[in-house]
C-alpha cells in the first residue's frame, strides 16, 4: 500500500497539529514560568512578552527569601509556596510507599487468584474488577470521617492508606494476567525441588514477572504523585501537603500571578513526565493490559 | 510466614520442606490476601457502607463534634433531589461526560491509525509524545490551562493574535454557555492517551493479510477501514466508551482549577456538588455523602456494563 506524496503531505500534517496540540500546555507552562508579572500585565499580545528571567524558581527554591527583580516588590508570598520543600518530599515518601505497597500486596494477591484454586479468592477478582471503578470522589466524605474516627488526619500515613486501598484493585488486575501467562510447569518443578508454594512465588513468578511490576510500579507512581483529593481532604496542615495540594491552594488567591503558579506546576510536573517518557514502553503495556484484558 | 522463607538462598540444594511444610492452600490463600483485605475493607468497603449510612443520617459540624448522627432516612435524597443546582450539575455532567467521550472515541481511533502508519517518519514523532499528557498531574493541567485561557494576559490570546485570528481580547472561560466546554478540552488532553493507547493496542492486533487481501481486490483507503479496521475495533470501542464515560462523569481537578464551577453555576458538575456540600460551609455531610451516593450508583451500573462486555467477549 504506497501512499501518494499528497496522502504523505496530509499525514505529516495531521501530526503536526496532534503534535501541536500536546505541546500548547507544555509550551505555556514552560514560557509563563520564564517571565515576570510585569512583562505579562504589559504585554498581552506577544507570545514572549519581556526578557527570560529565573527569578520565579529562585524565590521558590529559596522559600521566598531570594526574591529577586520579579519579587522584590512583592509583599506576599503564600506560606504553601515557602513549605515546597516539605511538600515535595512529602510527595516523594507518599509517591514511593505506595508504589512498593501496591506492588508487595497486589503480587500476593494476583498469585493466589492464579494458582491457588479457591472460590472465594476468584470472587475477590471480582470485586476487584468493580473496586477498579469507584470514583475518588465517592468516597471522600466517608473516608474522612473514618479517618477523623481512627486519627488518621494530618499525616503522611492516611494518605498511603487510602492510595494504596485506591490503586490496589488495578494492580491485581493487571498482575493477574501477566501471571497467568507463566507456565505452569515452570512452577510445578520448583515445588517437586522442594520450594513450598510461597518459595516458588517469591523464586520464580516474581522474578520472571519484572516488565509486569515495573508496568504497574510506574503507573502506580504516577497516579499516587498526580493524586490530588486524597491529601486535599485529608491533609490540612501545610507540613503535610504534596505539590497538587499546594497547587490547589494557590487557586483563587487573587494575589498569585501567573507566573510564579506555572514555576510551582513545571515542578509537580517534571517528575511524572520524566518518568512516562524514559518508562514508556512499560507504561503502555501496563495500561493496555489493566484496559483491555482486565 | 516464617516457614517460608527460612530456606534462604541456593534453595535448590535444600532439604524438602525442611522446618513447617506447604501451608494447605485454604490458610496460604488467606495469609497472602490478608494485606489487600485490610487495606480493601478500610479505604473501599467500609467507606462505601459508611457512605450509605451517612446518606441516612444528619451529619454536620455539630453533629461531628458530639458524635451523634440523627436518623433521618431518606431526607438527605429527597433534599438533593429536590436541589435545583444537583440536578443542573448532573446535567452538566452528562453534557460533559458524552462531549468528552464522543470526541475522544472518535480522536483515539484516528490518531491511532495515524502513529500506526510506520513509513510516516512525523508519526514516530506523535508516538513518543502521545504519553505526555498522562503523566501531567491534572490539577496542574487544570492552572495551566487558567493561564491559558485567561482573558488579560492569557496563552490562547497571545497565539492567536500572532497570527493574526483576532484583534481583541477573548475571555475563554466567561461565557456561560461554553465554559463547560472549555473545561472539556483540557480534560480530554489529559486523558486522550489513554484511549488512544488502547485503540492502537487493537491496532496492532489486526492481522496484516486482511488488508493485502483487500488491496488485491481493489479496495480503498476508506473501503478498507470502514470493512475491516472499524469492525476489528469494535470491541475496543465499546470497552473505551465504558471505561471512559465511567471515569468522565467524576471529573473533579479541572473544575477547581479553571472555572471552580463558574461563571455562575454553569461549570457545577456532580462531584463539584458533593465536594462543595460537604467540605464548604455549611459543611452538610449528609447531604454530601447522598449525592456522591447518586453518583456512585450511576458509575456501578456502568461497571456492570463493562463486567458483562467483557464476559461476551471472554465466550
Amino acid at each position: 500500500m504506497r501512499k501518494t506524496p499528497l496522502q504523505k503531505l496530509l499525514l505529516h500534517f495531521a501530526n503536526l497539529v496532534v503534535i501541536g496540540f500536546i505541546l500548547l500546555p507544555m509550551s505555556a507552562v514552560v514560557i509563563g514560568s520564564l517571565l515576570a508579572e510585569k512583562s505579562l500585565a504589559g504585554d498581552t499580545r506577544s507570545i514572549i512578552p519581556g526578557e527570560i528571567t529565573f527569578d520565579n524558581f529562585r524565590v521558590i527554591i529559596s522559600r521566598g527569601e531570594q526574591r529577586g527583580q520579579v519579587f522584590e516588590q512583592a509583599t506576599y508570598l503564600p506560606d504553601n509556596v515557602k513549605k515546597i520543600y516539605h511538600a515535595l518530599g512529602n510527595s516523594v515518601a507518599i509517591s514511593l510507599s505506595v508504589t512498593f505497597l501496591t506492588l508487595v500486596f497486589a503480587s500476593l494477591s494476583a498469585y493466589t487468584i492464579v494458582k491457588l484454586n479457591l472460590r472465594w479468592v476468584a470472587w475477590l477478582l471480582s470485586v476487584n474488577v468493580f473496586a477498579r471503578f469507584v470514583p475518588i470522589i465517592v468516597l471522600m466524605i466517608p473516608l474522612y470521617v473514618v479517618f477523623r474516627q481512627l486519627g488518621l488526619l494530618n499525616s503522611i500515613w492516611g494518605v498511603i492508606i487510602a492510595l494504596t486501598g485506591f490503586l490496589l484493585p488495578y494492580g491485581i488486575l493487571i498482575l493477574v494476567p501477566y501471571f497467568a501467562s507463566i507456565p505452569k510447569e515452570l512452577d510445578e518443578s520448583a515445588r517437586i525441588d522442594g520450594c513450598t508454594r510461597f518459595s516458588a512465588f517469591l523464586r520464580i513468578t516474581l522474578p520472571l514477572s519484572t516488565p509486569a511490576l515495573a508496568s504497574y510500579g510506574a503507573i502506580v507512581f504516577i497516579i499516587a504523585w498526580n493524586d490530588l483529593l486524597i491529601p486535599l481532604i485529608l491533609n490540612n496542615r501545610a507540613e503535610f501537603m504534596t505539590l497538587p495540594v499546594v497547587i490547589a491552594s494557590l487557586v483563587g488567591d487573587v494575589f498569585v500571578v501567573f507566573n510564579l503558579m506555572m514555576a510551582i506546576c513545571l515542578i509537580a510536573l517534571t517528575p511524572s513526565v520524566l518518568l512516562v517518557l524514559l518508562l514508556r514502553k512499560f507504561v503502555v503495556e501496563g495500561l493496555t493490559a489493566g484496559g483491555v484484558k482486565g | 510466614m516464617s516457614a517460608t522463607t527460612t530456606n534462604g538462598r541456593g534453595g535448590h540444594a535444600a532439604p524438602v520442606h525442611r522446618f513447617g511444610r506447604d501451608l494447605p492452600p485454604r490458610l496460604l490463600g488467606f495469609v497472602m490476601n490478608l494485606p489487600t483485605l485490610v487495606v480493601l475493607a478500610l479505604v473501599l468497603a467500609y467507606p462505601i457502607y459508611y457512605a450509605g449510612y451517612l446518606s441516612l443520617h444528619k451529619v454536620s459540624l455539630v453533629q461531628l463534634r458530639s458524635g451523634i448522627f440523627p436518623f433521618v432516612g431518606f431526607d438527605n435524597y429527597e433534599k438533593v433531589l429536590t436541589d435545583p443546582l444537583f440536578l443542573l450539575s448532573l446535567g452538566n455532567t452528562m453534557i460533559f461526560t458524552a462531549f468528552v467521550v464522543t470526541v475522544e472515541v472518535v480522536a483515539a481511533v484516528a490518531i491511532a491509525i495515524l502513529i500506526n502508519q510506520q513509513d510516516v517518519w512525523t508519526s514516530r514523532i506523535t508516538r513518543f509524545l502521545i504519553l505526555l499528557p498522562y503523566a501531567v498531574p491534572p490539577i496542574a493541567n487544570g492552572l495551566i490551562w487558567a493561564f491559558i485561557y485567561n482573558g488579560k494576559t492569557g496563552f490562547l490570546n497571545r497565539l492567536l493574535y500572532s497570527v493574526g485570528a483576532i484583534d481583541r481580547p477573548i475571555d475563554w472561560t466567561a461565557n456561560p454557555d461554553t465554559a463547560l466546554f472549555a473545561v472539556a478540552v483540557p480534560y480530554i488532553w489529559r486523558t486522550l492517551p489513554f484511549a488512544i493507547l488502547l485503540a492502537h493496542a487493537a491496532l496492532q492486533g489486526i492481522n496484516k493479510e486482511l488488508y493485502e487481501a483487500a488491496s488485491v481486490d481493489g479496495a480503498g483507503g476508506w473501503h478498507r477501514f470502514i470493512h475491516i479496521t472499524l469492525p476489528l475495533l469494535m470491541p475496543v470501542i465499546v470497552v473505551l466508551l465504558v471505561l471512559r464515560t465511567s471515569f468522565a462523569v467524576a471529573v473533579f481537578d479541572e473544575i477547581l482549577a479553571i472555572t471552580q464551577g463558574g461563571p455562575g453555576d454553569a461549570t457545577w458538575v456532580a462531584s463539584w456538588y458533593s465536594y462543595k456540600k460537604g467540605f464548604a460551609p455549611p459543611f452538610d455531610i449528609g447531604a454530601g455523602a447522598a449525592s456522591a451516593f447518586i453518583l456512585a450508583l450511576i458509575v456501578a451500573v456502568l461497571a456492570l456494563v463493562y463486567v458483562k462486555l467483557l464476559y461476551r467477549r471472554v465466550d
